[in-house]
């Protein structure tokens, strides 16, 4: 289960965090994001260390924890997307199609007018649409 | 002898040069969020869309006339009937439909189903009274009033505010008789 999913800006400022848990843990999420934000950051400094591609916007599983699995995301603006699970068996395909249309919503919410970029993300419509695809993930990964 | 009336914009759709949708859509917001910006009152932007709007149509009608080839329309119902198959077609790449007649035909409603002026746009909680499309409402008055006919345009339906549609009430309040500037006898 996808426990949270956030937004990162290019100078780690927090544009869009949220939780998907009943339990109050919120905080403890949070935690594990900020720490994740490093791990992106070394291997975006050091790519031959990390064997990272570059213009490869996937990033891959960048820390696990006991009970967590962080996957990040960096777009070619360095906006980081920075995705938290329970689910211990995940395959590198569906994080890269979860991102895929991640990024797809994000785009769409950075586009309207009204939204000033590089100021965190109020829109309703991409909240819902977030929430949307972490269902459809919930689900597939449980069945 | 005139060419028969087009019965949908689809023809002329084709031939017309376009633009990028998004291109559109992102330089609308940006005339929007400006608008805001330089006037701050929602009702001052609304205002000036509107007559963004009207400078457009007055120009507007008459590629529209050269390009469909529509002929005189008879009535209001014909003019309706044209702006919504024709003129939107041609200009903004969707059909409106024409509905909720009154019974002297001088009113009724286009209903817009699709709307790529508003793609991405949600409306802010501090400009909840913006009629974000209002230059659309000024580009059918101004093209009625080239084409002699006084109307009243105004938004009853708005997506963004949370409607299924946009619905837009065109209201006919005169028939200007064609004047010429010249008597006969000068």
């Amino acid at each position: 289960m996808i426990v949270c999913v956030a937004v990162v800006g290019h100078q780690n400022n927090p544009l869009y965090i949220q939780s998907f848990t009943k339990a109050d843990d919120s905080l403890k999420l949070h935690h594990i994001v900020h720490c994740s934000l490093d791990v992106v950051d070394e291997r975006v400094n050091n790519p031959k260390k990390s064997g990272l591609i570059i213009n490869e916007t996937f990033l891959g599983l960048l820390n696990p924890t006991e009970n967590y699995k962080v996957y990040g995301y960096l777009t070619n603006t360095k906006v980081k997307f920075i995705l938290v699970t329970t689910d211990l068996e995940v395959r590198d395909a569906d994080a890269r199609v979860f991102f895929g249309r991640f990024h797809t919503a994000y785009v769409n919410a950075v586009s309207n007018p009204f939204h000033i970029p590089g100021k965190k993300i109020t829109s309703r419509k991409f909240a819902e649409r977030v929430s949307t695809i972490v269902k459809s993930f919930g689900l597939s990964s449980s069945s | 002898m005139a060419p028969a009336a087009p019965k949908s914009g689809d023809v002329i759709f084709a031939s017309v040069d376009r633009v990028n949708a998004e291109l559109f859509t992102l330089t609308y917001g940006a005339i929007v969020r400006q608008l805001i910006t330089d006037l701050e009152e929602v009702e001052e932007v609304n205002k000036q869309l509107d007559q963004m709007g009207y400078n457009i149509g007055v120009r507007l009608v008459d590629e529209f006339l050269a390009k469909s080839s529509v002929s005189r329309c008879v009535d209001f119902r014909e003019t309706a009937d044209v702006i919504a198959k024709v003129g939107f077609k041609m200009f903004l790449g969707v059909t409106a439909s024409v509905t909720n007649w009154d019974a002297d035909g001088t009113t009724c409603s286009l209903i817009l189903e699709d709307n790529p002026l508003v793609d991405f746009v949600e409306l802010p909680d501090t400009c909840q009274g913006l009629h974000y499309c209002n230059i659309l409402s000024g580009v059918v008055r101004g093209a009625l009033e080239m084409v002699s006919m006084k109307t009243e345009v105004t938004w009853l339906r708005d997506m963004l505010r949370g409607d299924d549609v946009f619905e837009l009430q065109v209201k006919l309040l005169k028939q200007v008789p064609e004047e010429y500037p010249y008597k006969d006898d000068e």
